[in-house]
């Protein structure tokens, strides 16, 4: 099976950083505010800084560790989750479209996403992070042939809706 | 076509209502009674009403719909046009509603759905009556000559020939059922009133009330009669609703209308159908009644923008419902199966801890805001093991020969019933809790929208290894189904 490429986790780590900085300023007003409170704003708002990007940085690497996926014979399967894990079959026959998606810190590690969408509910449900971006569309190529491949010769029960 | 005259007034109306009273506000609070500025806020209020009434009257010039054999075609816009067409095969739903005022007039309001994109495709407003009928039955029948060209799974000739007689009735529903129906059904949504209500009250009252011996029967009077009151007051909004509900097969659609000052009248494609849904609630099971509800891609019953609940059948005896959702999907007699019994030890711990989190709440509220008797929220530590009975029993799941069949919930309990060739993806999920137990549940993904408020059709916390086997064995039969390939 497939795993992402390894930069993906310094995405994700700069996600986490953003998130704590703003967690720990945010505490740090909070507690600036409200009288009782006599610790001092920069100890709250760094303890909580620190804790968030301990703890999101430990989160990533788990994840890090559960992400795979495999382009199969009929189907695109992916597997991932720390604290819900999450094993999704998508039949090529499903898939509407696929894209790619490169955001600028993506685009600046050579990375891009590929998010396939199905016309079930959960539609844009199924995205793979986090991938060189040759690869990347070396997978929405093969997505998007096989989509068409697997279109049956007869009746509509390939019609999604 | 252009759209019926009567639609100026109509909509000019409708809009200037909640213009006129935002000008009636301001008028006051700016204003204040001074005469200068409140003639100013006149006038102004009769320019724009003038400028409305004038785009209202360029809208209707403006507008222009056309229905060939393969497509509905609508431009429209004043500033920005907009030309689109809606190909009759892709057509998921058709529905015209006539509001009181509407009836009054002889207009209505025909809304098409498509399975792409939110909302409506197309929304015309307002057509005349006889118009509204004719586009909802010209669109089926092209929309069937289509289907038929193509050689797909569709209506005969002779299902043809009855749907321009008018169809057959399937399911009617009598005064003594509709009163039923009202009396059974609660609207969940209700209860958020009686919430934002206490919420309202408890200022005004708390101050006079003291929780304790006559405070608390008070409190707990004024909670029955609230209850009743809602209950009431359910009864008859649902009874409004569905006033005169009929279901008829009209060709390969069903057709139902509804309502007793708005009358609805809509189409479900049976072609377009993604999954079937029996509901029953707790007061339903104890009568042996139970609600059908036929999902497609377009919009679900009970989704925008139709509002309320749109169920194929408010209400009937069990075994007619099974039976008339059989005609609709032929699928098996189902026996689903339970989850392990060590699902039911999970249910019991997880609605101890609740009960816990309830009685800590409680506590913390009697140590730093007031005095409450937080010990009697220890009782509901003791309805944990008949919750979590409850829970399991009525959960489970069955893998049929063209169906799977899933059922979950206590107090709506929702059967429902997913053709194979309808399910888009397969998910198998496992949170760190049910890991634990060695527990994953399987959820099926179909493009109903209706998903998204009721939750999905899953079979929840099986076993891992009967998790597994359950994907798989679904994802083969989804890609048989769609390959015709034999069954194994």
């Amino acid at each position: 099976m497939e795993r992402l490429d390894s930069r993906v986790r310094l995405i994700w780590f700069l996600r986490v950083f953003v998130g704590s900085v703003v967690a720990g300023v945010i505490a740090a007003i909070v507690t600036g505010f409200v009288d009782s409170v006599t610790v001092s704003p920069l100890l709250v708002g760094g303890s909580v800084f620190a804790v968030l990007l301990v703890l999101g940085a430990i989160h990533v690497v788990l994840r890090y560790r559960a992400w795979r996926f495999e382009v199969r014979e009929d189907t695109l399967y992916i597997e991932r989750g720390v604290l819900v894990n999450v094993r999704t079959v998508v039949p090529f026959v499903r898939v509407q479209h696929v894209d790619a998606r490169r955001g600028p810190i993506e685009r600046a590690l050579g990375l891009s996403s590929v998010v396939v969408y199905t016309a079930g509910s959960r539609g844009a449900d199924v995205s793979i992070p986090g991938l060189v971006a040759e690869r990347a569309d070396d997978v929405q190529e093969t997505l998007r042939r096989l989509a068409i491949e697997s279109e049956p010769e007869t009746g509509d029960a390939g019609d999604a809706v | 076509m252009k759209l019926h005259p009567l639609s100026i007034p109509v909509r000019v109306v409708s809009r200037a209502v909640g213009i006129v009273w935002a000008f009636i506000f301001a008028g006051f609070a700016l204003a204040g009674g001074d005469p200068l500025l409140l003639s100013g806020v006149v006038v102004l209020a009769v320019v724009v009403l003038a400028g409305l009434a004038g785009y209202e009257v360029a809208y209707y010039r403006r507008f222009d719909y056309e229905l060939t054999d393969e497509s509905l075609d609508i431009s429209s816009g004043v500033f920005s046009r907009r030309d689109r067409e809606i190909p009759l095969r892709r057509v998921q739903n058709v529905d015209v509603t006539r509001s009181f005022v509407a009836r009054l007039l002889g207009i209505a309001v025909v809304d098409v759905e498509t399975a792409g994109g939110g909302g409506t495709e197309a929304n015309l407003r307002f057509v005349g009556g006889e118009e509204a009928d004719r586009l909802q039955e010209a669109i089926r029948a092209k929309r069937a000559a289509l289907q038929r060209e193509e050689g797909e799974e569709g209506e005969t000739e002779e299902a043809e020939a009855a749907a321009s007689a008018g169809g057959e009735t399937l399911f009617e529903l009598s005064d003594r059922d509709l009163v039923l129906y009202g009396a059974l059904s609660f609207d969940p949504r209700l209860a958020s009133g009686v919430v934002a209500l206490a919420t309202f009250l408890a200022p005004t009252f708390g101050d006079r009330i003291s929780l304790s011996g006559l405070g608390i029967a008070a409190i707990v009077g004024f909670a029955v009669v609230a209850a009743l009151a809602l209950w009431a007051a359910s009864a008859v909004a649902r009874i409004v609703q569905f006033y005169g509900f009929r279901l008829r097969r009209v060709g390969d659609d069903l057709r139902y209308e509804r309502g007793l000052l708005s009358r609805h009248d809509g189409t479900i494609p049976l072609s377009k159908l993604q999954t079937v849904a029996v509901e029953e609630n707790v007061l339903m099971r104890r009568f042996g009644f139970a609600s059908l509800a036929v999902e497609t891609a377009g919009y679900a019953p009970g989704s925008q923008p139709s509002g309320g609940s749109e169920a194929a059948i408010p209400i009937a005896p069990r075994e007619d419902v099974l039976s008339l959702a059989q005609t609709l999907e032929p699928f098996h007699d189902f026996e689903v199966e339970r989850p392990p019994e060590r699902a039911r030890k999970r249910y019991v711990r997880r609605y101890l801890l609740v009960g816990l989190a309830v009685v800590a709440a409680g506590f913390l509220v009697d140590q730093f805001l007031t005095s409450v008797p937080w010990y009697a929220a220890g009782v509901l530590l003791l309805l944990a093991w008949p919750a979590a009975r409850l829970t399991h029993r009525h959960r489970g799941y069955e893998v049929g020969p063209d169906h799977v069949v899933t059922q979950g919930g206590f107090w709506n309990r929702s059967t429902r019933i997913v053709p194979y060739r309808r399910i888009q993806t397969v998910i198998r999920r496992q949170t760190v809790f049910q890991q634990r137990w060695r527990l994953a549940t399987v959820i099926f993904d179909t493009a109903g929208s209706r998903s998204i408020s009721a939750g999905d059709a899953a079979a929840l916390d099986r076993d891992e290894d009967d998790a597994d086997s359950i994907a798989v064995a679904v994802r083969d039969r989804v890609l048989d189904v769609i390959y015709e390939r034999d069954r194994k």
